[in-house]
């Protein structure tokens, strides 16, 4: 989901995940989603804030099973740990330290793994690769991509980055001031002249 | 020498309790944010009911259970019905609501049983000679009962905090509750059973306290306890639990010899020497000797 500063990128997100009321209905699988946040996670939908809100105080292994909250099985969730700790290295690494001090992208890598723990249909991210520096952005979006693939996670994903935003989907939508302005396949997106000029700015 | 531990293991005894209460005040901040002006009201509040029940001849170990019910029920539904309404307006509402209920619990006290003074049976043995004596100072019964008490408490406390999921959940609700809620936490649940936690520790200083205590039972009891029992909260910074505990202690100590060895202080002016220690350690320290200055890389 591409669009410029105040077009409604977060507040989509926000309202999808339970963070604010809305009218209207938002729907998963033709069917509506609930409007608590909670709830939200429950019926397959987590999403990964903007500004990662990992909990600083606890430490990397804590946040996943925090992530784990709307599950019961509890082999299940020990079985998911130890997969996002190899999948994401550095989490197995710092499994004990507490995510507060964790760098800026190591955050991100630990945001996007609690999302993870509790095993959703559709994965929410925004705009993940705020602040992060280029090479970490290129090896989150990577990690991101195998999952989708292996897993079937469906990922709506906010993005400044056209290109790499681009690189990485399947489908595009342009959002602007709280609509959808243009929707296609990034092939569509990069051959239509006037949306590119428009709002792609190249 | 045998004056300075009596003066130690009575400190020390005080101390268990403003620890207690500062545990229960602790838990409800770092859930919610509130210092609960209503604590030590409430912890009276459930203490009559205790103290009621065992004029119904039931037994005290009852009575204290049914105590420790109740507050954790009080608690549950004042965060609920009271402070969660209010909480999504302002700060400032929930601390008017916090001190409307610490004036409406006591009077409902004093409506429901009275204002004289009411014994209070203890719990532990604590006749002229129950004691153990220790380099010539006698440690009775019902001191050994309350440091006994504090200390299964920080045990269940640390067991509940580490190695259960409500505990997790309450850890990571104080942290951030719009993150916990993401994840998935039910944080209004959370919050419900912090608040109804701190009601049942509140119950527990209280029904322990009150036999000790000076004036007994009565309406103005539980008042100089939770001035002190929110030094030491301060004094760890108000989101530690080991720090509430060692204020606590402290404050305890500190008091029993100031009032022992300076003559001046006396008995009448130990609230204010608690009262002196808070404004000291908010010059000193603003975050309390414990408090997390939060450790953050962004």
């Amino acid at each position: 989901m591409l669009g410029a500063n105040g077009a409604g990128k977060t507040t989509t997100m926000q309202a999808i995940a339970g963070l604010m009321s809305w009218r209207g209905s938002i729907e998963l699988d033709g069917r509506p989603l609930p409007r608590r946040p909670e709830q939200v996670v429950r019926s397959g939908v987590s999403l990964v804030p903007q500004g990662r809100g990992t909990l600083g105080a606890l430490t990397v292994l804590e946040n996943l099973r925090v992530g784990a909250a709307v599950r019961t099985d509890a082999a299940g969730v020990s079985a998911d740990i130890d997969r996002w700790c190899e999948v994401f290295p550095v989490l197995g690494r710092r499994s004990r330290q507490t995510a507060g001090t964790l760098s800026g992208g190591e955050q991100q890598m630990l945001a996007v793994a609690r999302a993870l723990m509790s095993r959703p249909r559709l994965l929410l991210c925004d705009e993940p690769s705020l602040g992060l520096a280029p090479i970490v952005v290129q090896e989150l979006f990577a990690t991101l991509a195998r999952i989708n693939e292996t897993d079937g996670t469906a990922m709506l994903i906010v993005e400044q980055n056209a290109e790499l935003a681009m690189d990485l989907a399947s489908t595009v939508y342009l959002l602007d001031v709280g609509t959808i302005a243009a929707s296609g396949t990034p092939a569509d997106f990069r051959a239509d002249d006037a949306v590119r000029t428009a709002y792609l700015g190249y | 020498m045998d004056l300075f531990l009596e003066r130690l293991i009575s400190g020390l005894t005080n101390g268990s309790i403003y620890a207690l209460l500062a545990l229960a005040l602790v838990v409800v901040f770092r859930g919610t944010g509130t210092l609960n002006f209503a604590q030590g009201e409430l912890a009276l509040f459930t203490t009559f009911v205790a103290w009621w029940l065992t004029t119904q001849s039931l037994p005290i170990w009852f009575a204290i259970a049914a105590a420790l019910g109740v507050g954790f029920i009080m608690g549950a539904l004042i965060e609920r019905l009271l402070i969660r309404p209010v909480a999504k307006r302002n700060d400032m509402a929930v601390l008017i609501v916090a001190l409307g209920l610490f004036t409406g619990l006591n009077s409902l006290a004093g409506l429901l049983w009275g204002s004289e003074t009411k014994i209070m049976p203890s719990p532990f043995p604590n006749g002229e000679s129950d004691f153990i004596s220790i380099g010539g100072a006698r440690l009775y019964g019902d001191a050994l009962g309350v440091w006994g008490a504090l200390i299964g408490l920080m045990g269940l406390m640390t067991l509940l905090f580490r190695f259960t999921k409500v505990g997790l959940h309450m850890r990571a609700v104080a942290d951030n509750a719009t993150s916990a809620t993401l994840a998935g936490v039910r944080t209004s649940r959370i919050l419900a059973i912090g608040w109804g936690l701190s009601g049942a520790i509140g119950a527990l200083a209280g029904v322990l306290v009150t036999p000790l205590a000076p004036q007994q039972l009565s309406l103005t009891t539980m008042f100089s306890i939770f001035i002190a029992a929110s030094a030491a909260a301060l004094f760890g910074g108000l989101d530690s639990l080991v720090g509430a505990v060692v204020g606590g202690l402290v404050i305890g100590v500190l008091e029993a010899m100031l009032t022992g060895y300076v003559s001046v202080i006396g008995g009448s002016l130990q609230q204010t020497s608690a009262l002196l220690i808070i404004v000291v350690i908010l010059f000193a320290k603003p975050t309390g000797l414990f408090g997390t200055t939060k450790l953050v890389r962004v």
